[in-house]
């Protein structure tokens, strides 16, 4: 009932407002309920009453302002329809509240920067896919205050903020500021969960049955099983943790200068032949990954450790390692690359790819996607390479705080209603639009988001050079399933899509990540402030002798002329 | 009692901006600086700054670029400031103000325009990482150096250097020994604002590739590391260098003029 009442109100663009009195004295109550369409500029007020009885009746008070004809009576039948659909939840619906005015929640959300939709399509980026057509007009958060109304009766208010690394979100919540629910990657959510900062979701979170649950029902079998195997003190991520966005590290470039066998490993970072010409991030965990892969490559990609039963797990154990001993090869390594790279960025790498100035870099896939639009955009062509020896596997995903939530049951729900929201196969499409990254959600039983790869990358089987790309593994769960297989221009597995959604043979040699705990912490990061800082033994000592002498020059300088002047004073 | 307004109240507002702004902060660094992760009081993060070769080599290299950032500056700036100043023309302010213009444009904005335009000549900036610093710092900070020299060279006396001819002084020689020493204080204050922003400022370095930390970065490389304690630390001994160059920059500043006024 309430999917048809949905499907009208969006078909003939109404407003709709619903109000509740309660009447104790009487023990009677009522709602309102005022239709609205701009367009035409009529609108209905309706009223439903409720005795002590439970009984309910309806009175309907028609107010308009424009001459009653055809149009207008069918007008007046699909908003009797809405509205005895709206109000019979209101005595039926076990999610039926009481709202009063004043009766509002709060909800603070914090999440990266530019990381939802926030409205404000032109026409023309209307996304058509088979079942329906997709824009985004209002940002994606209060599309969500009405869907919560329309669907819980319970007004919510979100209050929308941003972070910029997760080191100052973790800042941030350390030092006071409160938040209900926010968006950090996994290791920074392992951070978390390990120093007990987070609400476990609660169970009818994941009850695939509840129609509003999309997130449970949607999200790829992939990311749920990462999700479910992967634990902190013996919890799994999935009791505190739904995923947003998903990813992998890899080399961007181009290919009129690197070849593919050039760009497949991470040793391409002290590679001679692009001295000076490649880039690498500026920040440690990525540049520590890297470097991990480069200095271990040979036991990486060797026979034996590939085909071992536990490679998934070692794998993980070997890019999480850290011994002494690597640390000491990484730090060699990466002062080495630091010796061949054009410059360690964290924004800049993106636009010296496009401008030419550099011909590879350590890229995130999202941002990786992003400046290959931009370039194609130009009729310049980047390829996106995943390393042979390992990609990391990293996500954000969101979290629910306990000085946020605060054991509110209203709000917890209002932030697990939120989650789902932007879970629907339809704001998936609008974020990844928006956004460049890719979703977790596959979708469950709806093909939208699918149909968007499809829209996106999907040709017709007659042109040439075109090759089947399955993924089955990320939208079913099932490696060979053929529902899953998108036919697409040969490069594509090298662009765009290759970065967007991998292939799973690229996605067995992933791992993901773990957070450093205090003394990692600290020896992580001295070995990176010994790879960026000058150290003061490779002064060399013809410097230091000129500095001891015009130190004595300067001295005896100062101690004549204070003579002279004394004297002169005299 | 009445209130009586008097003069001294009008620095209310500024004495409680200093109190909250600059002193409470200044408190909090302190506190950190002299505590390890788990709040005992330690003076293990001093030591282990002056112990630790790479904030030693952090140190000297900013040292180094604030100081050649700084004569590059001086060198530009004093002949500039020193024509506008002696000079009759009326455009005077107008080419004053050119000088001065670049200030009003967002740093980031220029330092991005500069970046393209080294790109130009450099072909890759990457080779150069020194220099393009020096060359991005001495963009940004030249007004700073122009407009306290300017300043203290027009307000200097004319019939000073005058004077020094009528003596029997050459140009060369009345410059060095009156001119120069007069002009010190607009020197002083001029070095102490390009130095001492110089040994921090790097996102200059950032912008233009390169990737040597200097004190400013290797402050926030310990921040996000959550590294409280360590990073105040740095940031405490960088402000005590501060202090004894200005202490140091005062006291040159009274005896060049008793110096100078001996002289004469």
């Amino acid at each position: 009932m309430m999917e048809f009442y949905n499907a009208i109100k969006k078909e003939n663009n109404l407003s709709l407002r619903f109000c509740d009195i309660k009447n104790k004295e009487k023990n009677m109550s009522f709602r309102f309920c005022d239709i609205k369409n701009k367009e035409k500029n009529v609108s209905f007020r309706f009223c439903a009453t409720k005795n002590k009885e439970n009984k309910l009746s309806y009175i309907f008070n028609i107010k308009n302002n424009r001459k009653r004809n055809m149009r207008f009576r069918r007008f007046a039948i699909i908003c009797m329809m809405i509205v005895l659909a709206g109000m019979t939840t209101y005595q039926t619906g076990p999610e039926c509240v009481m709202a009063k005015d004043d009766d509002v929640v709060t909800l603070r959300v914090c999440n990266w920067e530019e990381y939802i939709d926030e409205g404000g399509w032109g026409e023309d980026e209307t996304i058509s896919l088979s079942e329906k057509d997709i824009i985004g007009e209002n940002p994606m958060y209060e599309d969500f205050e009405e869907w919560y109304y329309d669907t819980y009766h319970q007004k919510v208010k979100v209050e929308y903020s941003c972070f910029g690394t997760n080191e100052e979100l973790y800042n941030m919540l350390t030092l006071g500021n409160e938040y209900d629910i926010v968006c950090p990657s996994e290791y920074m959510i392992m951070k978390l969960m390990a120093e007990d900062m987070l609400v476990p979701f609660s169970e009818g979170f994941f009850d695939e049955t509840i129609e509003e649950n999309y997130y449970i029902k949607g999200v790829s079998p992939f990311i749920r099983n990462a999700f479910e195997t992967n634990e902190i003190n013996g919890e799994p991520w999935s009791k505190y943790a739904a995923g947003y966005m998903w990813g992998i590290t890899g080399i961007i470039y181009n290919p009129e200068e690197v070849s593919t066998e050039e760009a497949s490993t991470w040793k391409i970072m002290t590679n001679e032949k692009f001295h000076r010409r490649i880039t690498i991030k500026d920040n440690v965990r990525d540049a520590f990954f890297g470097a991990v892969g480069a200095v271990k490559a040979d036991k990486l990609t060797s026979d034996s450790f590939i085909n071992d039963p536990d490679y998934t797990k070692d794998l993980a154990e070997e890019m999480n390692d850290l011994s002494p001993e690597t640390l000491e090869m990484v730090l060699a390594y990466l002062q080495e690359t630091r010796d061949n790279v054009y410059s360690f960025e964290t924004d800049s790498g993106k636009a010296d790819m496009i401008s030419g100035k550099v011909v590879a870099g350590y890229q995130w896939s999202g941002d990786a996607v992003y400046a290959m639009d931009q370039a194609q955009a130009d009729d310049f062509y980047l390829n996106f390479a995943v390393p042979k020896e390992s990609t990391n596997l990293y996500f954000d995903g969101w979290v629910m705080l306990k000085n946020g939530i605060k054991d509110d049951a209203k709000k917890q729900h209002a932030a697990e209603a939120f989650i789902n929201y932007i879970s629907m196969p339809e704001n998936v499409v609008r974020n990844m639009y928006y956004i460049g990254y890719t979703s977790v959600i596959s979708g469950g039983d709806s093909d939208e988001v699918f149909d968007y790869l499809n829209y996106c990358y999907g040709v017709e089987e007659e042109e040439e050079d075109v090759v089947e790309y399955p993924l089955g593994y990320f939208f079913s769960g099932e490696a060979d399933d053929t529902d899953y297989i998108i036919l697409t221009q040969k490069e594509q597995v090298d662009r765009q899509l290759g970065a967007q959604y991998p292939s799973q043979e690229t996605m067995e040699r992933s791992a993901i990540m773990r957070y450093f705990d205090a003394d990692e912490n600290v020896a992580v990061n001295r070995m990176w402030i010994d790879v960026r800082c000058y150290n003061v033994k490779n002064v060399p000592v013809y410097v230091w002798i000129i500095i001891v002498i015009s130190l004595i020059v300067a001295a005896v300088f100062l101690i004549r002329g204070k003579i002279v002047a004394k004297s002169m004073k005299k | 009692m009445k209130m009586v307004f008097s003069r001294k109240q009008l620095g209310i507002p500024y004495a409680l901006f200093l109190i909250l702004f600059v002193v409470a902060p200044l408190f909090v660094i302190i506190y950190y600086a002299f505590t390890n992760g788990s709040g005992q009081f330690t003076i293990s993060n001093l030591t282990d700054f002056f112990t630790n070769p790479n904030t030693l080599g952090t140190l000297c290299y900013s040292f180094v670029l604030a100081f050649t950032t700084t004569c590059v500056c001086l060198l530009i700036a004093y002949p500039v400031a020193y024509i506008l100043a002696r000079s009759e023309w009326k455009a005077k302010s107008i080419i004053l103000m050119i000088f001065i213009t670049p200030m009003w444009i967002n740093f980031t904005l220029r330092i991005t325009a500069l970046k393209e335009i080294l790109t130009l000549f450099e072909k890759n900036l990457a080779y150069f990482p020194f220099l393009n610093s020096v060359i991005g710092m001495s963009y940004d900070f030249l007004p700073f150096m122009i407009l306290p020299l300017y300043t203290t060279l027009t307000k200097l006396d004319q019939s000073l250097i005058e004077a020094s001819c009528d003596l029997g002084a050459g140009p060369v020689q009345s410059f060095l020994r009156v001119t120069l020493p007069l002009s010190t204080p607009g020197i002083i204050s001029g070095v102490s604002m390009v130095f001492l922003p110089a040994m921090t400022n790097y996102v200059v370095l950032d912008m233009l590739y390169n990737s040597t930390y200097i004190m400013g970065s290797l402050i926030g490389s310990y921040f996000s590391a959550y590294d409280w304690n360590n990073g105040s630390m740095i940031a405490l001994v960088l402000l005590a260098i501060i202090c004894i160059f200005t202490f140091f920059g005062n006291n040159a500043d009274e005896d060049s003029q008793a110096r100078g006024g001996a002289m004469l």
